[in-house]
C-alpha cells in the first residue's frame, strides 16, 4: 500500500507542474457549459417552472455537476495509455516490477486527476454562481455525505474505463469500445437527470453505470436526503465490488495471452 | 501552372489514397471504427427526443432539421479528418521540429503536411452525414448541396485548424489554445443558432466560423438561397487563402530542432 502512496503522492507532484494546461482546458469546459446554459434557457423560455421535477436553476447545476466529474476526472493514462502499453509491448516493463500494473495504474490516476478535479470543480462552481446564483435547499452540513459518493463513482468510472482498455489484449483497438462508454455517460447520464427519460427505462437506468458514476452524486447535492444517501452508498458499493473484479479478471486472464517480440 | 496543380491535386489523392491503404492493414480495426463511429454518432440522437418531447422546437428548428444540422456536422468534420487529418497536429509538429521532411519536398509544403495522415474513424463520421442526409431530407438537389456544403465546410473548417495551428510558430501553448478552439466548433456545430444570442452569434459567424461550416449550410439545405451559397463560397475562399497566408508567414519563424526521422 506504500508504495502505490508513493506513486500517488509522485503523479500529484508531477501533475502540479502542469496546472497552466489544465487551466487552458478550462475553455472548452466553460463553452460546454454556455451551451447548455442557453439550452436550458431556451427549453424553459415558456414551459412550466419544472421540468419532470426540475427547476431552470436545478437542471442547470445537475448538468455543472455532472460535467465538473466527466471534466474532472478524465484521463487519457486510463483510455489510451493502457491500451497503448499493451498494444505496443510496453507493458512488458510494468509487469515485471515489484507493483501490481493495475495497482500502479490506479494510483497514478488518482495522483494525475486529484488537482484537475479540485480545479475544475472550483471552475464550475464559480460559473454555476455567476449565470444561475446558488442552488436551493443546498446546506453545506451535507457536503462530508455528498463527497464519498463523489469520490467511489470516480472510482467505480475508472475501473470500467480501465476494463475496457485491457480488452486490447483480444481486440488490438479498444478506443471505439471507449466511445461507446462514453457516449452513454454523457447522453444518458450527463445531459439529463434519469427523471427526463421515459418511465420505462428509468429502472433499467438505475441499474447501469450511469446511476452510480453521474446521477446519484448529482442528485444527491441537488436534493439531498440520508436513505437516498444510503442508499446510492449501497449500490456504489457492489458496482465497485463487481467492477473490480471484472478488471482484475480481465488484466489476469490477457496477460497470460501475452506475447512480446523483442523490445 | 495548370500542370503545377494538376500535379498537386494528384499528389494529394495519391497521399489519401495510401493513408487510407495504411490504415485498412488491420480490417477487422478498420471496420470496427467506422462502424462504432456510426454507433457513437447515433447515440446523440436520443438527446434530442428527449429534448424535443419537452418543447416541438429548438432554436426554431424541428428534430429532423437538428438532425439534418448533426450531419452536416459529421459529414464536414469526418472528410476534414479523412483527407487533412495532420492539420489537427500540426502545433505538435511545429513545437517539435517535424516540418523538416516536408520541407525539402518539391511541392506545397502545408499541402503536404496536411495530408500526411488521416482518421480511420472519420470515415465514419462523413458516412453518419450521408446516411441523415439519406433518412430525413434525401432528394437531388439535397444531395448535391449537401455534397458541396460538406467540401465548403470542410475546407473552412481545415483553414481554421490551420490558422490556430500556426499560433504555435509565435506562442509556445500554442497547443493547448488550438486544441481548445478546434473543440468549441465542434461543441457549437451540433447545436442551432437559434438559441445563442447578441455577441455570440455574430462570433458563431466570424471569429469562430461554425456559422458557415454548419448553421448557413442548414439553412441552405432547408430553403435554398443563393445568396446564402455565395457568402458562403465567398468565406471558404477567404478562410482557406488566409490560413495559406498566416501558415506561410509563421513558417518564416520555424527552426528545426535537428530531429532525425524517417517518413515511411
Amino acid at each position: 500500500m506504500k508504495k502505490y502512496l508513493f506513486i500517488f503522492k509522485a503523479t500529484f507532484m508531477e501533475s502540479l507542474q502542469y496546472v497552466m494546461n489544465i487551466i487552458l482546458g478550462f475553455i472548452t469546459f466553460f463553452i460546454v457549459l454556455y451551451v447548455f446554459l442557453n439550452l436550458w434557457d431556451y427549453i424553459y423560455s415558456d414551459s412550466a417552472s419544472l421540468i419532470s421535477g426540475y427547476s431552470k436553476n436545478q437542471m442547470i447545476w445537475y448538468v455543472i455537476l455532472t460535467e465538473i466529474m466527466w471534466f474532472g476526472t478524465r484521463n487519457r493514462t486510463l483510455t489510451n495509455q493502457i491500451a497503448n502499453d499493451i498494444k505496443s509491448g510496453a507493458i512488458a516493463y510494468g509487469i515485471n516490477k515489484p507493483y501490481n500494473y493495475i495497482f500502479y495504474m490506479i494510483a497514478r490516476n488518482l495522483g494525475e486527476v486529484a488537482i484537475k478535479f479540485v480545479l475544475f470543480l472550483g471552475a464550475g462552481i464559480i460559473i454555476g454562481y455567476t449565470f444561475v446564483g446558488g442552488l436551493p435547499g443546498f446546506r453545506f452540513v451535507n457536503l462530508p455525505f455528498i463527497v464519498i459518493p463523489f469520490l467511489i463513482g470516480m472510482l467505480i468510472n475508472s475501473f470500467l474505463q480501465m476494463s475496457i482498455s485491457v480488452l486490447s489484449f483480444w481486440i488490438e483497438d479498444s478506443t471505439p469500445f471507449q466511445w461507446i462508454y462514453d457516449k452513454m455517460i454523457i447522453v444518458l447520464g450527463i445531459l439529463f437527470p434519469i427523471e427526463m427519460f421515459p418511465g420505462w427505462a428509468q429502472p433499467i437506468m438505475k441499474l447501469t453505470p450511469i446511476f452510480v458514476v453521474t446521477y446519484a452524486p448529482a442528485k444527491l447535492v441537488i436534493d439531498f436526503n440520508i436513505h437516498m444517501f444510503l442508499n446510492v452508498l449501497l449500490i456504489q458499493g457492489i458496482y465497485a465490488a463487481v467492477s473490480f473484479v471484472i478488471l482484475m479478471g480481465l488484466y489476469q486472464k490477457g496477460v497470460k495471452r501475452l506475447n512480446v517480440n523483442g523490445g | 501552372m495548370l500542370t503545377a496543380v494538376k500535379n498537386q491535386w494528384r499528389v494529394l489523392f495519391l497521399s489519401l489514397k495510401y493513408n487510407v491503404m495504411r490504415e485498412m492493414t488491420n480490417h477487422v480495426t478498420f471496420i470496427t471504427n467506422i462502424t462504432f463511429m456510426i454507433l457513437n454518432n447515433a447515440t446523440f440522437v436520443v438527446q434530442w427526443l428527449i429534448l424535443f418531447q419537452i418543447k416541438s422546437d429548438v432554436g426554431g428548428y424541428s428534430l429532423n432539421d437538428v438532425l439534418v444540422l448533426w450531419g452536416i456536422a459529421a459529414s464536414t468534420f469526418g472528410l476534414s479528418h479523412i483527407m487533412f487529418h495532420r492539420a489537427y497536429d500540426l502545433p505538435e509538429l511545429i513545437v517539435n521540429g517535424k516540418l523538416d521532411a516536408f520541407l525539402v519536398q518539391p511541392k506545397n509544403v502545408l499541402l503536404g503536411v496536411i495530408s500526411s495522415g488521416t482518421s480511420t474513424s472519420a470515415i465514419g463520421d462523413l458516412l453518419y452525414g450521408y446516411l441523415i442526409l439519406f433518412i430525413f431530407k434525401f432528394n437531388i438537389i439535397n444531395f448535391i448541396l449537401f455534397t458541396f456544403l460538406t467540401i465548403t465546410g470542410m475546407l473552412i473548417l481545415t483553414a481554421f485548424a490551420v490558422i490556430v495551428g500556426s499560433l504555435s510558430f509565435w506562442i509556445t501553448k500554442g497547443d493547448l489554445i488550438s486544441n481548445n478552439l478546434n473543440g468549441v466548433i465542434v461543441h457549437f456545430s451540433t447545436y442551432p443558432d437559434g438559441i445563442f444570442k447578441g455577441i455570440v452569434r455574430l462570433i458563431l459567424y466570424t471569429v469562430i466560423p461554425v456559422g458557415m461550416i454548419n448553421y448557413l449550410p442548414l439553412k441552405v439545405i432547408l430553403h435554398f438561397d443563393p445568396v446564402q451559397l455565395l457568402l458562403i463560397t465567398a468565406f471558404t475562399i477567404f478562410i482557406t487563402l488566409l490560413a495559406f497566408l498566416i501558415f506561410y508567414k509563421g513558417l518564416r519563424r520555424y527552426s528545426s530542432s535537428n530531429l532525425m526521422s524517417a517518413r515511411i
